[in-house]
């Protein structure tokens, strides 16, 4: 079936868009195989907005008249389109056949099933070409450039087939001394295959965090020497290393019934466990749904909000996810010893806390482009299952199957890092919000499928245009940077209190009018510092010497006249 | 910044292989600014008194920190402060407590209490912090101590004076000076055509709670006025407080009216609402009652009440269901059980939420966007609650602040304080109590600690448009309770006057106005003409938490925003390139090649040396 076949009706006159603080547009609606186009009906200077289709997450449709004759005068239909990055809109449509039509058309085209009809595979702006590397960097292109690894650890390309493991990369970095062997039947050891990994490798010590899945060791306790072996050599003879695992002690025994299990201490003797609990799955989707339900509300004298953002335990999400990423951080920063992170699959929390320890731990990761490589590393190559993920945001009245904001939780810790430490990130909060709003629905590839062999099988490569390097190319935009950033080489540990944790305003707020109030303030903050960059240089090094000079100049010429003189 | 406390500023390791995650301030962390700023003073350095202050007495003492251990020192009291400071160990733990702040002083336990560290004072403070501190359980060793802090710390109950009369104290700004109400009515563009000015208050005959300069509509006689007063509770009339110059509608502020059980009515009082009325062709007065509807009813049976329908019929009354003064006072207390000296974590937001502090901000602030909507769109308002010092002073001025972006520079701020709160008769030292040793004092209550909050809430959604920063903030309010400064102390005018504060005392805007760098926002961005309409939705609120958990040591490195830091450190530095460039200017015969090689040096990314750096001058 083609796509153009959902298409019943295209073009709609008349429709009244109704935005959340702006006041009631009329214009023309058209539905295109991937986009909702409204455009106002003044021909000059025309309004136009454009949604992807697939940034829907629900619709909702009430039709007057339903019952009476279908092309009664005056028969119309009301649509609310609900979409992923949070905006709700309204459309009013004359005539109840259109409405149906149209919603129908929306329905269908927002919930496509195969990768290769998504928009990402039709996107063909002017500026981009297909050619040339697609992402930022590879696991090899890391290694080569790390160069604290090149001792101890190597490139493995056991998985180049992904048979080893489906959802890892075709290169994973390992212990020098494990041979590709041991890594299979490790991997067969692990659920999913995803045999412990280097995930980071800390520049002050070198000691590292390394990432998996539970070990596979089931009710009658089997283990695995291979497992044991890379873990052993992981820590290189040093007497401890920490298995931080993201479940409580008494679910890891649980998992033992279903075939999973954790890493015994007689089986892994120089590994110590500590167990962290985390909510995982369908429990944070439900407190997406539940927070975005309050925040929605629309009633102003929301009596019991905090109660409600309590209830909706986001925020708790957000502490566990920080202060476990603090924990992480304080074994290898301040205790000296590498640590192992998993949850079950490890393609979520897992990685979360993973990706959340480096941020706290290493300024290179700290910048624009250190940020996104490192999102490439250790979410997209790492095969965080993002389609699965999210298909559906919190509006969406479908029955829920495998969501869950686990990409979202990380942008709001990141977030709340930035908001602790206003300096100490090179980015600011605009990125975090493209982000999150591209993850759910995008132009580009990225966050296509599920893993790195489905995005080979679906050629998603050669076929659309990478997120990530469109970010750099050819310069940053300025709305992404922070004005004041400021690299510390320190790690930086956000505080974890309740008090200190905050809702994030700027995504779950974002089309309120305080929003609004908060993008001109960043506006201004941005004139005045490029303003003040201008008149003494924020980077004392160069622009400050430059400026200066610049300044002095004339009266430097005042002084050799007055020399010749 | 009358508090000094250091933490251990790199909390050690505990014995345990992996202590539970503590995130603690670290000495590593990025913005090291506070610890490094405790770390200056001595362990056992003396501290600086102020011009006037003497030392009392001193003695070895236990002071029970809440955060951490024991700690043993020495306390000095003297008569304006109680400083502690430790001797027991390297890291310095110091206590610097104006006695202004202390609300009641108890003793704690008996000579036969048993248990370590049972006999001693328990210190209750107004900002929100308690100090115990122990004493050895021998030979009545706490008597002294308590006697002397209890007379001290409410000197008024004593027969002795506030600190503020003794304190002799110099700077270059004279504070008395910012407001002068002629300027201000001047610059708000008054006399004119529709409003006059009046002395008939200039001996407090007409209000005594009033100031003695009154902007009345132009067409109301003194003898209305008086007739007027008799009609408003404690004679407080309706007097002009803003004039909107485009669209000349005002904000006037009153008491309630007299009304009674029996409805009484008069007839001047009504024509006289409907001057300010017609002054500049309003079709319908809006009445803004602050108080819930209920409450306006109940206060007939005391005589007062509020216009009726019938008597005032080109007004309409708006009730704003702000609650009183013993409401206010009871959901701060509450705020404060929560927050010291543990901070209730394991439900934070809905015991916040059970207190009812962010609910009761958010009607204060909707109450005055609703006044500033009112008059911007052209309509004259009158604004009263029961007496009109407390509630009505929150409105008008936080009305005044929306409308009118001269109150949010430093200056306009300090005019805006002196002239709605300190002018108009804020009863500051039956709110506070300064110096007085009745704690249960029900006429106690945080109204203007609420209005400041409500200020800081509006910079925070704001955060270019005023020209000061949350530090001066915090400032007025320690010295709010300070008693170091006569700003704050009295309940009116006349009663200032007669205690010849403005002559005998220092400013609290002498203080502040001698280093106004402090206290600038370095993002402001004047914009003359716009009117602020904060979010009062709930949503947008936030607990003030660097003020109301400032004392605990967790919440102490997130004070002092590091942005605003590295922009005074900016500002810093731009004022220096223009020093040097007027310097250069003036003597050409200064050679400027050495100055050049020396800015030249490469700077490490640290934010330590990166400080260091700017301090060090060319």
């Amino acid at each position: 079936m083609e796509l153009s076949e959902h298409i019943k009706t295209a073009n709609v006159e008349d429709v009244t868009l109704k935005r959340p603080f702006h006041p009631a547009l009329r214009g023309t609606l058209c539905v295109t195989s991937h986009h909702l186009l409204f455009s106002d009906r003044k021909d000059e200077a025309s309004w136009q907005l454009l949604i992807l289709l697939r940034n829907i997450d629900a619709i909702e449709k009430s039709v007057e008249n339903l019952f009476g004759y279908p092309r009664a005068v005056g028969s119309s239909g009301t649509i609310t389109i609900k979409c992923k990055d949070l905006l709700v809109l309204q459309l009013e449509i004359p005539g109840m056949e259109e409405c149906l039509n149209i919603a129908s058309s929306i329905e269908a085209l927002s919930s496509l099933e195969s990768v290769t009809e998504m928009y990402p595979f039709f996107y063909r702006p002017s500026h981009l070409t297909l050619q040339g590397p697609w992402g930022l960097s590879s696991m090899e292109q890391y290694y080569k450039q790390t160069e604290r690894l090149w001792d101890r650890w190597r490139v493995s390309t056991v998985n180049s087939d992904y048979s080893v493991c489906p959802s890892y990369p075709s290169a994973v970095i390992v212990p020098r001394e494990v041979a590709d062997d041991m890594l299979i039947r490790s991997a067969r050891f692990r659920q999913g295959g995803r045999f412990p990994v280097l995930s980071y490798c800390h520049h002050r010590n070198g000691m590292v965090i390394m990432r998996s899945s539970q070990p596979l060791t089931g009710a009658n306790k089997k283990r695995c020497k291979e497992d044991e072996l890379l873990l052993q050599a992981v820590i290189d003879g040093s007497e401890l290393g920490y298995v931080i695992d993201l479940r409580s002690a008494q679910q890891a025994q649980q998992a033992r019934m279903t075939g999973g299990g954790f890493e015994s201490k007689s089986c892994y003797s120089h590994w110590k466990r500590i167990h962290r609990h985390h909510e995982r799955g369908k429990v944070v989707q439900e407190s997406l749904i539940k927070l975005v339900e309050a925040c929605s509300d629309p009633s102003h004298s929301v009596d019991r909000w905090l109660s409600k953002l309590e209830n909706s335990k986001w925020l708790s999400h957000v502490h566990s996810a920080l202060s476990t990423a603090g924990l992480v951080v304080e074994c290898v920063e301040r205790d000296g010893h590498s640590v192992l992170v998993h949850g079950s699959e490890g393609t979520d929390n897992t990685l979360l806390v993973s990706s959340l320890a480096q941020l706290i731990l290493d300024p290179a990761s700290r910048t624009v482009t250190g940020f996104l490589c490192l999102l490439e590393r250790e979410w997209i190559q790492a095969g965080h299952p993002f389609q699965q993920r999210c298909a559906h945001s919190a509006y969406s009245h479908a029955r829920l199957k495998q969501e869950c904001p686990s990409f979202l939780l990380l942008l709001d810790c990141v977030w709340q890092v930035w908001r602790q430490f206003p300096l100490a990130l090179e980015f600011s909060e605009a990125l975090l919000l493209r982000l999150a709003q591209e993850a759910y629905a995008s132009n580009y590839g990225t966050f296509l499928c599920n893993s790195e062999q489905e995005r080979c099988a679906a050629g998603v490569k050669e076929n659309t245009h990478c997120l990530l390097q469109s970010l750099l190319k050819p310069d940053i935009e300025e709305q992404y940077l922070n004005p004041l950033y400021e690299p510390t080489d320190l790690a930086i540990w956000p505080s974890v209190h309740p008090q200190s944790l905050q809702l994030w305003t700027g995504l779950f707020l974002r089309w309120t009018e305080y929003a609004q109030n908060m993008v001109e303030a960043r506006e201004e903050v941005w004139s005045i510092v490029k303003e003040h960059r201008e008149r003494a240089g924020p980077d004392q090094t160069n622009n400050t010497l430059s400026t200066h000079c610049e300044t002095l100049t004339p009266f430097e010429n005042l002084m050799d006249e007055l020399t010749i003189l | 910044m009358s508090f000094v406390e250091v933490e251990e500023a790199n909390p050690v390791m505990a014995s345990a292989p992996i202590a539970p995650y503590n995130s603690s301030p670290l000495g590593n962390s990025s913005s090291p600014n506070a610890s490094r700023e405790s770390l200056k003073m001595e362990p056992l350095a003396d501290f600086a008194m102020l011009p006037g202050e003497e030392r009392v007495t001193d003695k070895e003492i236990i002071y029970i920190c809440p955060f951490n251990a024991a700690v043993k020192g020495k306390v000095f009291i003297t008569n304006y402060r109680l400083y502690f400071k430790n001797t027991d160990s390297e890291t310095p733990v110091t206590l610097d407590v104006p006695l202004g702040v202390i609300s009641r002083v108890e003793k704690m336990g008996g000579a036969s209490s048993r248990g370590e560290n049972s006999y001693g004072l328990e210190i209750t403070c107004k900002d929100m912090r308690n100090l115990r501190f122990a004493l050895k359980q021998e030979g009545h060793s706490r008597r002294d101590i308590f006697e002397i802090l209890f007379k001290y710390a409410f000197p008024l109950s004593h027969g002795m004076q506030l600190f503020a009369f003794l304190s002799q104290e110099k700077y270059e700004e004279n504070g008395w000076n910012v407001y002068e109400p002629m300027d201000e009515y001047r610059r708000q563009g008054l006399p004119n055509s529709e409003w006059r000015i009046t002395f008939i208050n200039k001996t407090y005959e007409l209000c005594d709670t009033y100031p003695t300069v009154l902007a009345v509509p132009y067409k109301a006689t003194e003898e209305d006025l008086k007739r007027v007063a008799t009609f408003r509770s404690r004679c407080r009339i309706p007097v002009l407080s803003w004039f909107h110059k485009e669209n000349h509608a005002v904000i006037t502020r009153c008491s309630q009216p007299l009304v009674g059980m029996s409805g009484k009515r008069n007839k001047d009082d009504e024509r006289y609402l409907d001057l300010i009325r017609e002054a500049n062709g309003t079709t319908k007065l809006t009445i803004y009652d602050a108080r819930p509807n209920v409450n306006a009813v109940a206060n007939k049976a005391t005589g007062g009440g509020y216009e009726g329908d019938d008597a005032y019929q080109n007004a309409e009354l708006v009730f704003l269901d702000i609650h009183n003064i013993h409401v206010m006072r009871e959901s701060l207390k509450k705020l404060k059980d929560i927050v010291y000296p543990n901070v209730e974590e394991s439900h934070w937001l809905s015991s916040l939420e059970s207190t009812h502090w962010l609910e009761h901000i958010k009607l204060v602030l909707s109450g005055a966007i609703q006044v500033a909507d009112k008059v911007s769109s052209g309509s004259s308002v009158v604004v009263h609650c029961s007496d009109g010092w407390d509630r009505t002073a929150q409105l008008t001025s936080l009305a005044m602040l929306m409308l009118d972006s001269y109150y949010r520079t430093l200056r306009g701020f300090q005019v805006l304080l002196e002239k709605e709160w300190i002018g108009f008769g804020h009863k500051f030292a039956s709110r506070i109590g300064h110096g007085d040793k009745n704690h249960a004092d029900q006429d106690r209550s945080p109204i203007f600690l609420q209005f400041i909050d409500c200020v800081w809430q509006m910079t925070k959604q704001f955060p270019t448009a005023f020209e000061f920063n949350e530090r001066l903030l915090v400032v007025i309010l320690d010295h709010l309770y300070s008693c170091r400064f006569g700003t704050f102390l009295y309940n009116c005018e006349s009663v200032r006057d007669s205690n010849s504060v403005r002559g005998k005392t220092v400013s609290l805007w002498s203080f502040v106005n001698s280093d106004t760098s402090l206290y600038i926002n370095p993002f402001y961005t004047p914009e003359s003409s716009r009117v602020l309409y904060p979010v009062a939705s709930m949503r947008h609120l936030e607990l003030w938490v660097t003020y109301y958990i400032r004392w605990n040591p967790r919440i102490q490195h997130q004070q002092q925003s590091p942005v605003e830091q590295r922009y005074k450190e900016l500002l810093a530095l731009r004022d220096q390139y223009l020093k040097k460039l007027e310097e250069l200017k003036l003597s050409d015969s200064a050679p400027s090649s050495t100055h050049l090689t020396n800015s030249s040096t490469p700077n490490a990314a640290t934010p330590n040396q990166h400080i260091t750096h700017l301090q060090t001058p060319f």
